[in-house]
């Protein structure tokens, strides 16, 4: 530690600033980027969601997704031990007769899948505390998969508020290999309302 | 005691001991040479300078605010990036001109608005909410531009960012985070390497929080005592503190003092709540890594006190021991009677961080111990457990063993001399 800071006390204190500032703008390109490539590389799943619409102070509006996988049966993880509260599981999706992805199977670990399914990371919100002393999954787990929230201009939550009623909002996500998962679109009958961008 | 005011008793000193003849004007003047100059403090044209550059950029960022979702994303995000980008010229340009405390502030606000960019980024590109993991990220950043810069500021927001950042890793997990020991062993060599009084409490108060979560997270996950797991861990870093303060340069025994002090005041107050019955002993479980922790804060302590041959770290020591065995649940009495012993060892634990306290000339560490002797005083009296008559008669004994002991001590020792 103290040969670093003899060494940039040799550097002009100017390219330390300069430095400095660099490194935390490269970080937050480097965000943006990691997205960019989760909706390149990432297989498109569609999901069918049950959107709400709270206001977020200073964020403007977003409407908070709840999937038909959100809430998914442990099966084989049932009794298991989890290693955390809010342990990582990876859920197996395959399409099914309506188009939609649902949930086949949940995993601890990551297991190898075959196209059109995908394995889709989640958190566990709940249904990690079942056993006395030692935490086990429950027979349900509530998971979040990170795209339970979609930011919209401000007024236009309310809009999706009654299709959501209506059962008519699908997201349609893109998965990587890895399982992480971003929004790509969000539609409404069908029909897409909010497309991203890659920047 | 800051610079500005060992300078001005110095001097007055000097002036003194000129006029009595004690030392030579040459002599004082020779003194007074090889003071360095000191540095530059914050006048009120700096305050008031501040105080306008924080008006203007609440300003601009209202205006921003404003119009926020009419302005297309990539130059939404364009706008986060430079603001970045001017807090670090602006502190540039103030390093340049000689104006430190700017500078830094410009660091912090730097660091701030880099926060503020990735929220406002994760809202753009609608990231995942990883809260924790965003936090940590504003963590890492900042504390890379405290090493690089120098900015107390950025290493207070690296500090306070990575504090959430591990309280929320606790949450998710309910178990011990220890990730965060090794960012924190970076801010402690920083703080050492700066010789920044500033720098080392935030590195030890963030020390404390530590503790804190990791109990709380013992709680949650029932794996153990959690009073006894955060009292261990006080007593860690208490007897550490104390080892670093015996020896070594000027600026790792101040560090080493400092978090010592700091682990007092953690150790006097959750042994006073444990007494008060706040703090449940919750799972009577003793892991063995736990148990050795807390020794570890007691060998240590004794480590110092044979290092520097003083008497005070080993009564901290003795401190520890009690304080380990009061937390520790193994202190049995039937469900109807006060715990007396655990209330008479909590007594004796505080009283020995005081007297310590005054051996060591500590002042720190004397008003911890009083604190927690008055926090375990009122504890015992207001505990819901047993017969305040009874309560009575325990703290009327104590009170005359005290006094005792008071009168023995006053006839062992060496009576002081002005």
């Amino acid at each position: 530690m103290r040969r670093l800071i003899d060494t940039l006390n040799r550097i002009p204190r100017v390219l330390l600033f300069a430095a400095a500032g660099l490194i935390q703008v490269a970080l937050i390109v480097v965000i943006v980027i990691d997205r960019l490539r989760v909706l390149r590389e990432g297989s498109e799943v569609r999901l069918q969601t049950r959107p709400v619409d709270p206001r977020d102070f200073l964020r403007g509006d977003y409407v908070v997704l709840n999937y038909e996988i959100s809430s998914v049966a442990a099966a084989g993880l049932k009794d298991q031990p989890v290693p955390g509260k809010h342990a990582s599981v990876y859920v197996r999706l395959a399409p099914n007769a309506e188009g939609f992805h649902s949930a086949v199977s949940v995993h601890a670990e990551p297991v190898a899948v075959t196209a059109p399914d995908v394995l889709i990371r989640g958190r566990v919100l709940y249904g990690a505390n079942c056993g006395g002393d030692v935490r086990l999954f429950c027979d349900r787990l509530q998971l979040n998969y990170g795209i339970e929230k979609y930011f919209v201009p401000e007024g236009e939550g309310r809009q999706i508020e009654q299709p959501r009623r209506d059962g008519k909002v699908t997201i349609v996500a893109a998965v990587t290999p890895a399982g992480r998962a971003a929004i790509k679109r969000l539609l409404i009958d069908g029909k897409p309302v909010y497309d991203e961008p890659l920047f | 005691m800051s610079e500005r005011d060992y300078r001005k008793r110095l001097e007055a000193d000097l002036a003194r001991w000129e006029a009595d003849g004690l030392i030579a004007a040459s002599a004082g003047a020779a003194i007074r040479a090889t003071l360095r100059p000191v540095p530059e403090g914050v006048t009120i044209a700096t305050v008031v300078q501040i105080a306008g550059g924080l008006l203007i950029a609440a300003a601009f960022l209202a205006f921003v605010a404003a119009n926020w979702s009419e302005i297309p994303r990539p130059t939404r995000f364009g706008i986060l990036l430079a603001g970045i980008a001017s807090a670090y010229v602006l502190g540039a340009w103030f390093d340049r001109s000689a104006r430190p405390y700017l500078a830094d502030l410009a660091v912090a606000v730097g660091s701030i608005v880099f926060g503020a960019a990735i929220a406002l980024t994760g809202q753009m590109y609608h990231l995942g909410d990883d809260f924790a993991g965003g936090m940590l990220l504003l963590a890492a950043g900042s504390l890379i531009t405290a090493v690089l810069t120098g900015s107390r500021g950025a290493l207070a927001v690296a500090l306070v960012t990575a504090c959430i950042w591990n309280g929320m890793r606790v949450f998710e997990m309910s178990d011990v985070h220890l990730p965060f020991v090794a960012f924190w062993l970076i801010c402690a060599g920083l703080a050492v390497m700066w010789n920044a009084r500033v720098a080392r409490h935030l590195v030890a108060l963030a020390a404390i929080v530590w503790c804190v979560h990791s109990a709380i997270g013992i709680e949650e996950d029932h794996v153990a005592n959690p009073s006894f797991a955060f009292v261990a861990a006080v007593a860690f870093l208490l007897g550490s503190g104390l080892a670093l303060a015996s020896r070594g340069s000027e600026s790792i025994r101040a560090f080493g003092l400092t978090l010592s002090n700091y682990a007092a005041y953690a150790l006097a107050i959750s042994l006073a709540w444990v007494v008060a019955g706040i703090f449940g002993l919750g799972s009577r479980e003793l892991p063995t890594a736990i148990i050795v922790l807390g020794i570890a804060g007691a060998a240590l302590a004794l480590c110092a006190s044979a290092i520097g041959r003083r008497l005070g770290p080993a009564l901290v020591a003795l401190a520890i021991a009690l304080a380990l065995i009061v937390v520790s649940g193994e202190i049995t009495t039937s469900r109807l009677d006060d715990p007396w012993l655990m209330y008479a060892l909590a007594l004796a634990s505080m009283l020995c961080l005081v007297i310590s306290g005054m051996l060591d000339g500590e002042r720190s560490r004397v008003v911890a111990g009083w604190i927690g002797l008055a926090a375990v005083i009122a504890g015992v009296t207001w505990a819901a457990q047993g017969s305040l008559l009874r309560r009575s008669a325990f703290l009327a004994a104590a009170g005359l063993a005290a006094v005792a002991l008071a009168s023995l001590l006053g006839r062992v020792l060496p009576k002081e001399r002005n």
